[in-house]
């Protein structure tokens, strides 16, 4: 039991209408849009569907990296201090309500879940939102694909249970400025009470963003600082989302590094990266014969891409499923080629 | 999905008894409609969970 009725959280929970929802059929995706690869999400909100703050949100290392009860609790006050505000004619959306929509209005997900008497899963409308953004060619797989990027990345660790309190900067988020014990007032110009709130407004900037101004409270006073975003900020460890990445490679592959590139003649920008791992299933479905520490220096003649800093990123963003490329390898002291033939998701064929 | 368990746990503050008062004490609804309509008859805001049980 952990919130007993007269505990803090309790009593916090005890001054809202809790509601628990498990069956995605009825909902409005569009005003409730989050990353579906969160089996837990929350919104706090009013009777007319205005949401004051988001609880929940995750990393590629697991779903609850950043859920905490002391930092839930947190977030239920704020919650009801906005809501009090509301009720006073004193707080408005930030945001106009989204137009509506529903997940029967994806007609491939109906066939997938609807017509056959499945449960619409959380993860099955992002992933067929996807499938219809890429028929309709809205598709950016950096944008859709690739959701709750890492705040890590730019430098920003949190102490998780006190919620956008800064526990340590470095990086990128350092040298803008941002100290441990800022407070995260705002992101991209929207206002965030919770971790949830944060990595949804950063979610939400283009892809090509190379800087985000945020608002943060130090000494009682805000400021505005600007942290410059490295390229693939965006960039996360997807392997987990196996149903979101089309195409399918079976290979995972790192980086060069500098030196490494330099000891092989291959340029700088270029996206030569070494073999790591291939999935049996290659060998199983005859898709390329890549072997561990093969280094992949092009694909189809082309070595670099401003998004892609690996062959295999460069093939799941460039290249569809079911596409044959011949790829250039060293292997051995020898430059060869190697085809290469990807393969789409069934569930999505 | 395999980080789920762990996250059940962390958020066992909302038990997965669904409808009735909790052991908790907590009233969970199970409908979002009722959700609204209960806030707009008490003014209290909502605390919505969308939780995805495989």
């Amino acid at each position: 039991m952990l919130s007993p009725a007269n505990s803090a959280r309790g009593k916090l929970l005890s001054q809202y209408v809790c509601v628990r929802v498990i069956r995605m059929d009825d909902v409005d995706v569009n005003l409730f849009e989050y990353d579906r690869n969160n089996p837990l999400y929350f919104f706090l909100m009013n009777a007319d569907e205005q949401i004051y703050a988001r609880y929940g949100g995750r990393d590629s290392a697991a779903v609850d990296s950043y859920l905490n009860l002391d930092s839930l609790e947190l977030a239920l006050a704020k919650g009801l201090e906005l809501h009090g505000q509301w009720r006073k004619g004193e707080w408005k959306s930030a945001t106009p309500r989204p137009a509506p929509r529903f997940p029967r209005e994806y007609p491939l997900l109906v066939q997938r879940t609807f017509a056959q008497g499945q449960c619409v899963e959380c993860h099955l409308i992002g992933d067929y939102q996807n499938i219809h953004r890429q028929l309709d060619g809205t598709l950016d797989k950096r944008k859709h694909l690739w959701r709750s990027p890492d705040f890590k990345v730019i430098g920003i660790t949190l102490d998780i249970p006190k919620g956008l309190v800064v526990k340590q900067a470095a990086g990128e988020a350092a040298a803008a400025g941002l100290m441990a014990g800022d407070v995260i007032r705002s992101w991209n110009g929207a206002r965030v009470w919770t971790f949830a709130d944060a990595q949804y407004a950063h979610d939400m900037l283009d892809r090509a963003a190379r800087e985000v101004k945020v608002v943060v409270e130090r000494g009682g006073a805000e400021r505005e600082i600007t942290i410059q975003l490295p390229l693939r900020w965006w960039l996360t460890d997807v392997r987990w989302r196996q149903s979101s990445v089309d195409p399918r490679v079976y290979f995972d592959d790192r980086p060069l590094t500098e030196a490494e590139k330099r000891e092989r003649n291959l340029p700088a920008e270029s996206f030569a990266s070494m073999v790591r791992r291939v999935a049996d299933m290659a060998r199983l479905m005859k898709t390329h014969e890549l072997a561990v520490g093969d280094v992949i220096v092009a694909v189809n003649g082309v070595d670099r891409d401003p998004d892609a800093n690996t062959a295999e990123l460069y093939l799941r963003l460039r290249t569809k499923p079911g596409d044959t490329v011949q790829l250039d390898v060293l292997r051995g002291g020898e430059r060869i080629k190697v085809p290469l033939r990807s393969l789409q998701m069934s569930f999505r064929k | 999905m395999s980080h789920l368990s762990r996250a059940f746990a962390a958020l066992a503050v909302f038990p997965l008894m669904m409808g009735a008062q909790d052991s908790d004490g907590i009233h969970w609804l199970t409908s979002y409609r009722e959700a609204l309509k209960e806030a707009k008859a008490t003014g209290k805001p909502i605390f919505l969970e969308y939780r995805c049980e495989p």
